[in-house]
């Protein structure tokens, strides 16, 4: 019933926004009907190019997401488990942190030039320092009972981390991880929208510079519904692999 | 003693990053990096006060500051006005929020292509793509906010006779505001990423331009000075909100 | 001593404030309370006790106008009362939901003043009685998470008679709070309740705070919540925790509660 009623508004207004088009009977470089972006997403859906363009989308990302995830989870656990390395970083860290990620996009074009690893680059970079702060706050928050076990049993550092420390912040991990495939997901559209004519993005940009409105809201849905795939898919993964985080859901 | 001790690290901290500076500029002497990719800090440095006593970067860097203001001011109106409003209704909460949730995954620079065919390669354009994409952020925490009052606190005002309008003004707003306080900060960092897009797709002054036309330009001092002062923006607003969430939130801490 | 007290109800007459006429609420199919009949008189100090699920808290609720009737009648000073009024201060059990964190003890009282429209000029003078009045004199700038239970609960009491109200409806006002804090506050609020001559109801689960206190106790059976039995209290007036409590009176009443709540014990 409530989901019935949140679908109610948006219906209505896709309803609407068909009427007047129809009605008004006008012809738009800006505007396009819902049924001819609905056609529009029906036709790109059977064209390998719009594949290849979504599948270049995930796989910069994908790329970026992992080299960021990778880098964030080592230096956080570092950082948390040698308290005097986090605190010497500290300042290091939050000079960097509040750089928006797009900003170093002409320090990579000079390096890379255009391409996947233009992409890469700026994704790992920017999915790197959330990722570091939240693995940094778990792993200091690991319940000290655990420490002292893993002390007592004198575990050598590499067996303390493989078999106390990371089962023990892996929920927190995995959380971190789906807030992180949100943000690499975006960096990567964003990068294509400003300068990598690869992916969804740049297509989003094509059809627009070109005056194709069904094709670019067509192309704008479609980003829609994967990031909220994503976002959905990776909930579900995280509720089902570890029930304990429901609470931090959200 | 507590407060010498942080104090200490501090200074150890900040020493590693004079640390960290210092090696790039030797190793940018050695030229063991590529000197066209990493100028090293000194011709950084040369590259800011050139632009500085120019003019060119002082200007740039204004128009930067003054899109990210106006456009996350105008989001933030927007957002915590509409939060309040879906927030404290029942109606609302049932047909309209769920769209809300539906479109928070959307990245918010994708719709730049949108306004770039309503509006051009103007400024209006970069504004309005601020103010729709830092929006939402805040919206989703006031609604969230606003919703999560103890019903406990509605009573309070029930029996003491209070209007809707003391209510929200008195009880609702500043319950919400930690919330609210939170979706800010989030807002200011999106707003701060599309200002950037917004001055790149368009190329209409600011910082966001002049950093990609260095680097179509092969000039990485330029970059390198331009990202340094969106790195300290970033930064000061960060901290600057930070000062007032502190401010306003005083009744948190114990 | 004991001519000035005790005697305050039946020298002011019997003059009736608040009147329950069979009354009944329901939420949804249930029935929570079941054609509940009570009058309370000017300066009266009455306690409600009764199992869990005998509609104590929603009792309350009636009389402060937080719930409507399904069927019967609230009388407010003779007239048909459904929603909250002014005039009927709430002391909530949740001290930390009721008070707003935000404002310091001071803000605190004055949300009730600022709702009534008293002029800002006159609000300092009378919250700062108001707190003396209820023992918080120099934590006027503390805010409420800097405070004790007790002295939040204090608080909360303040902000209600700040309202001047003609009727304190208390809900297990003290139940959060360790025995030596309450029993002070009991005897603070029997003072209180006595100067300021309002009508008491207070809802607990605790037999002996509800005779210590009480001119009348409500006994309320659950299932549906039904007035079962009404005790008259004798006490002299004022009420002293160690003498008080050692009174053949007292324990014959306590007996008798306890016989009447053990009926309703699995």
């Amino acid at each position: 019933m409530t989901a019935l009623k949140g679908l109610a508004l948006p219906v209505a207004l896709l309803v609407l926004w068909q009427l007047a088009v129809v009605l008004s009977g006008m012809q738009s470089d800006t505007i396009a009907a819902p049924d001819a972006i609905f056609a529009a997403l029906g036709r790109a859906l059977t064209e390998p190019a719009f594949w290849a363009d979504t599948g270049d989308t995930l796989a910069a990302g994908g790329m970026g997401l992992a080299l960021g995830f990778g880098l964030g989870t080592l230096s956080g656990v570092l950082f948390g488990l040698i308290p005097p390395v986090g605190r010497v970083m500290r300042v290091t860290v939050e000079l960097l942190r509040p750089l928006p990620a797009i900003a170093i996009l002409p320090i990579a074009l000079l390096i890379f030039g255009f391409g996947y690893r233009l992409e890469v680059a700026i994704v790992a970079f920017g999915t790197c320092f959330p990722v570091l702060v939240l693995t940094e706050a778990a792993v200091r928050q690991i319940e000290p009972r655990l420490s002292e076990v893993a002390r007592a049993l004198a575990l050598s550092p590499g067996a303390r981390v493989r078999k106390i420390v990371l089962p023990a912040v892996l929920p927190r991990l995995f959380v971190a991880l789906r807030l992180a495939a949100g943000i690499g997901l975006i960096i990567a559209i964003t990068v294509e929208i400003a300068a990598n004519p690869i992916g969804l993005g740049a297509r989003l940009m094509q059809a627009s510079n070109s005056l194709r409105p069904a094709d670019m809201y067509a192309t704008l849905f479609w980003i829609g519904a994967i990031g909220w795939a994503l976002n959905w898919g990776m909930l579900r993964l995280q509720l089902w692999l570890f029930p304990a985080t429901r609470g931090a859901a959200q | 003693m507590r407060h010498l001790h942080r104090g200490l690290w501090f200074m150890a901290s900040l020493a590693l990053l004079v640390a960290l500076i210092w090696g790039w500029q030797v190793l940018a002497d050695a030229r063991i990096l590529p000197r066209a990719f990493f100028p090293g800090p000194d011709r950084t440095w040369r590259a800011l006060s050139r632009g500085f006593a120019s003019g060119t970067l002082v200007a740039d860097t204004l128009t930067t500051l003054r899109r990210l203001g106006l456009g996350w001011v105008l989001a933030s109106l927007l957002g915590v006005g509409l939060g309040a409003l879906v927030g404290t209704s029942k109606w609302a909460q049932d047909w309209v929020a769920p769209i809300f949730e539906v479109l928070r995954p959307l990245p918010a620079s994708a719709i730049a292509p949108v306004l770039l065919l309503f509006l051009g390669l103007t400024d209006s354009m970069i504004l309005t793509l601020i103010a729709f994409g830092a929006l939402w952020p805040m919206l989703l925490t006031t609604v969230h906010g606003f919703s999560n009052i103890h019903p406990r606190r509605k009573e309070v005002a029930r029996s003491l006779g209070m209007g809707r309008g003391a209510f929200i003004a008195k009880i609702a707003l500043p319950g919400a505001l930690p919330d609210i306080m939170g979706g800010l900060r989030l807002g200011l960092t999106v707003a701060l990423i599309l200002v950037v897009v917004g001055e790149m797709i368009t190329v209409q002054g600011g910082l966001g331009a002049r950093i990609l036309l260095a680097a179509r330009a092969f000039n990485a001092a330029e970059i390198f000075a331009g990202v340094a002062l969106l790195g300290v923006i970033g930064l000061v607003t960060n901290a600057l909100l930070g000062l007032v969430e502190t401010r306003a939130l005083r009744w948190q801490r114990r | 001593m004991l001519e000035t007290t005790g005697i305050d109800a039946t020298k002011s007459g019997t003059q009736e404030v608040l009147r329950v006429d069979g009354a009944s609420v329901r939420y949804g199919a249930a029935t929570i309370l079941d054609g509940v009949d009570l009058t309370l008189n000017r300066g009266e100090f009455v306690c409600v006790i009764g199992p869990s699920g005998s509609g104590k808290t929603t009792f309350l609720r009636l009389l402060a106008g937080l719930v409507a009737p399904a069927e019967g009648r609230v009388l407010f000073r003779g007239a048909e009362h459904r929603a909250p009024s002014r005039e009927i201060a709430i002391v909530f059990q949740d001290y930390a939901n009721a008070l707003l964190p935000w404002r310091d003890a001071e803000g605190n009282v004055s949300l009730a003043l600022e709702a009534a429209g008293v002029p800002r000029a006159e609000r300092a003078g009378r919250i700062r009685a108001l707190l003396s009045k209820v023992g918080l004199a120099g934590s006027e700038k503390k805010f409420p998470s800097e405070m004790s239970g007790g002295m939040q609960q204090r608080l909360q009491i303040a902000r209600c008679l700040a309202q001047e109200p003609d009727v304190l409806l208390m809900d297990e006002p003290f139940g959060a709070l360790d025995a030596m804090t309450r029993q002070k506050l009991q005897d603070e609020l029997l003072g209180i309740v006595r100067d300021s001559n309002v009508t008491a109801f207070f809802v607990t689960h605790d037999l002996e705070e509800a005779i210590y206190l009480s001119d009348r106790i409500v006994a309320l059976e659950p299932d549906p919540g039904q007035v079962c039995r009404v005790f008259d209290v004798t006490l002299p007036k004022p009420r002293n925790q160690l003498s008080t409590r050692e009174m053949p009176e007292f324990l014959r009443l306590r007996r008798e509660l306890f016989d009447f709540i053990e009926r309703f014990e699995p």
